[in-house]
């Protein structure tokens, strides 16, 4: 009898000690809990490189801290570790005020965030480009404020094309099939075109393909994922890999970091649809590959289309933050700032001021030129974050000896669909 | 005479709830913390609907659950668990039963060879994983220039592309650090047997295979017990193996239950940590009772016994 009593005794209290440990954890990080003007904020970043991000953010820091007098908690984590991560903070409550990802308006939807009018000085907002604003524009409200943005474009190997006897960089689908071909003939390992459709990015390297062939994912509010245009683009990319091989091994397992750009890195591949961090990287480590860069070849005889990404400085309603918040973007979207930054991780600029500040870098103006008819995926659209996600996990599988792309996209339209 | 006996009591080693609890306190605010907290947490989260955000929406009822049992893609994924387990853990003790045997023996070099057989086993698993991830890379592996070297194969083998392969390379990877603990655990279980059972064999006129048979095996049994049961849990809850190896992979092809619980809550479609949870309830339920028919098919008990 005594032996139980005390063992109740026991573990009431230590449920009781964990109950508290718990709670401290779910309320430790949360600055919500006091009246008034928070004292510090809790800033999330996306590590795009190991040099220049913790630098740079470092900096900021300093400088915000300074101005503001409110202190900046700074959490830099990995791409790979950023979904999980920031996904748990909500889930656990243990929100940020500042939260920098590649998606934003499944955010929005859940109400989450502030919008421009709330916390964006309308200086800024009036600097950002257009088409920034509009992929940043939920539900008539702009709550995905752009940190970088990046273009994409046709990097090829010089040495393998005049070993192949190509002079030109190909303007048609016809002309880069003939080209790969030519590369692949030389041998000794060369791969025509390196193709990345594994799980890491292939839903960037579809649409690449898909807006220059009159395609897209979306038209006037409908989803057009399984249209004419977009059945045949990727019935083209898998011909590639299977029909004429001309790709390296296995597409659609086939990463874009540790896959299509080592290989090119390496001199082996002659093509590869790249962006401006790639150059830096061949400009730095991989000297001894010579390449030219041009704009994506067309399989619809318009004119090329240029892809773009931006990523997204989104801020969480909580109280008493809005005028922290406001300062930050205030900070951030500074010339010295912000350029410094872009210029650092070798990014493209988001604002006007931007586009004007960095004209003259040779090495950009392939991309700037095209910047302000930027072509984004439809990220305005919460849907977007999970077709994102399916075309990821599935497009390999489309593309493989025995799959099947026009079901694919068939499925994936009837998932977009569902989904409204 | 109550006071006394009180004493006498005490002098025994009963102890009052209060010196109970400081003796007792850190272990159980660590046991309910690390695991009592985590598994109600678990439970609570696989009955709610969440955002793709990780927002919690309001409760699911059993809805969580039965999409999860229902999803098109779970026999495949539990298949591919019962070969991942099955094949791992078959392979790693006999092979650890091998090498046991082999650094009991005195031998010259034996310390230099167990502390080899250690390394795997110290290295961290993402490392090792990595490193097999190179070794066996389609265009740059050692693997594939070693076979080729050799005239062994024509052309290079996609280890980890290649359906064919990838099951077998992920198993090959997951012996490998898995055969050293296992071996371990068997010298241990060897090295305590005593060694006048085996000169009454001798005498008897026992040949080598049948005093391994009737000797050695029967007195390896607990030792063996605990390896199967151990390697069990680890080996299907191993997340970076497969996480690494099969990480450019398209689809749930070569996932277990664990990648693909992890893949639910945040690189599928689904996005989703309800539905996850649940799934990590799944997980639970099945370890647990293919540890529960293992002691039950080997009948555990008696083994305690003998």
């Amino acid at each position: 009898m005594k032996k139980s009593v005390r063992w109740g005794a026991i573990v009431a209290a230590a449920a009781i000690t964990s109950m508290t440990l718990a709670s401290c954890g779910a309320s430790g990080g949360s600055t919500t809990a006091k009246s008034g003007d928070v004292k510090s904020i809790k800033v999330v970043i996306a590590e795009y490189s190991k040099d220049h991000t913790k630098t740079f953010w470092d900096a900021f820091t300093k400088t915000y801290e300074k101005q503001t007098g409110v202190k900046l908690n700074l959490q830099i984590i990995n791409w790979n570790d950023l979904d999980q991560q920031s996904s748990t903070m909500i889930q656990t409550g243990n929100v940020p005020d500042i939260l920098n990802e590649n998606a934003y308006a499944s955010y929005a939807a859940d109400g989450l965030l502030y919008s421009a009018d709330e916390v964006l000085p309308a200086a800024t907002k009036a600097d950002i480009i257009p088409a920034f604003v509009k992929s940043g524009t939920y539900n008539g409200k702009f709550y995905g404020m752009p940190d970088l943005s990046s273009a994409r474009a046709l990097f090829y190997n010089t040495d393998l094309f005049s070993a192949a006897g190509i002079s030109k960089a190909p303007t048609t689908w016809d002309e880069f099939t003939a080209d790969a071909k030519k590369v692949t003939a030389i041998g000794n390992g060369a791969v025509g075109y390196a193709q990345p459709l594994g799980p890491e990015e292939a839903q960037a390297e579809f649409a690449i393909w898909l807006f220059n062939n009159g395609g897209d994912f979306k038209k006037n509010g409908k989803w057009t994922i399984n249209s004419k245009q977009n059945a045949a683009t990727l019935q083209y990319l898998k011909d590639l890999s299977v029909k004429d091989k001309v790709t390296q091994n296995n597409p659609g397992g086939t990463n874009r970091t540790d896959g299509a750009f080592s290989l090119f890195e390496q001199g082996k591949a002659g093509m590869v649809v790249g962006f401006s961090p790639l150059q830096g990287a061949l400009d730095t480590q991989y000297t001894g590959v010579k390449y030219a860069i041009a704009p994506m070849p067309t399989g619809d005889n318009a004119a090329p289309q240029t892809y773009g990404v931006t990523d997204y400085l989104m801020s969480f309603k909580k109280k008493g933050n809005q005028d922290a918040v406001k300062a930050f973007y205030k900070l951030y979207y500074s010339p010295s700032q912000i350029n410094t930054w872009i210029k650092a991780e070798g990014f493209l600029p988001v604002t006007t001021s931007g586009l004007a500040k960095f004209k003259d870098d040779p090495k950009l103006k392939v991309y700037l030129d095209t910047l302000p008819n930027i072509h984004l995926t439809p990220t305005d659209d919460p849907e977007w974050d999970k077709i994102k996600l399916t075309i990821q996990q599935n497009i390999g599988l489309a593309v493989a000896p025995n799959g099947d792309p026009k079901k694919f996209l068939d499925d994936l339209q009837a998932q977009a669909e569902a989904g409204k | 005479m109550g006071g006394r006996s009180r004493r006498q009591r005490r002098a025994r080693g009963t102890a009052s709830v209060a010196e109970a609890l400081l003796w007792l306190g850190p272990a159980l605010v660590l046991i309910v913390g690390i695991v009592l907290y985590p598994a109600i947490t678990l439970v609570a989260t696989s009955f709610g609907t969440y955002s793709i955000t990780g927002l919690r929406k309001g409760d699911a009822g059993t809805s969580n659950y039965t999409n999860f049992l229902t999803s098109p893609d779970l026999p495949r994924v539990i298949g591919n668990t019962g070969i991942w387990v099955g094949a791992v853990v078959v392979l790693t003790v006999l092979i650890g039963l091998a090498l046991a045997q082999f650094l009991s023996k005195e031998f010259v070099g034996r310390r230099f060879v167990r502390w080899a057989v250690i390394v795997p086993w110290a290295s961290a698993l993402v490392i090792s994983s990595q490193l097999f991830k190179l070794i066996y890379d389609y265009y740059h592996g050692v693997l594939n220039q070693l076979l080729l070297s050799l005239h062994i194969i024509q052309k290079p083998i996609d280890w980890l592309g290649d359906n064919h392969f990838t099951m077998a390379s992920m198993v090959a990877v997951g012996v490998f650090v898995s055969v050293p603990f296992t071996a371990y655990l068997l010298v241990a279980g060897l090295n305590a047997i005593p060694a006048d059972v085996y000169e009454a064999a001798r005498i008897d006129g026992g040949s080598p295979w049948q005093i391994y048979r009737r000797i050695t095996l029967p007195l390896l049994r607990p030792a063996i017990l605990i390896g199967v049961v151990l390697n069990l849990i680890y080996v299907f809850n191993s997340f970076p193996v497969i996480w690494i190896l099969n990480g450019s992979n398209p689809g749930f092809g070569n996932d277990t239950l664990i990648t693909y619980m992890y893949k639910l809550a945040f690189r599928s479609a689904q996005h989703d940590v309800g539905l996850s949870a649940a799934a990590g309830v799944f997980n639970v339920l099945i370890i647990l009772i293919a540890v529960g028919v293992y002691l039950r098919l080997v009948n555990w008990r008696e083994g305690k016994e003998a």
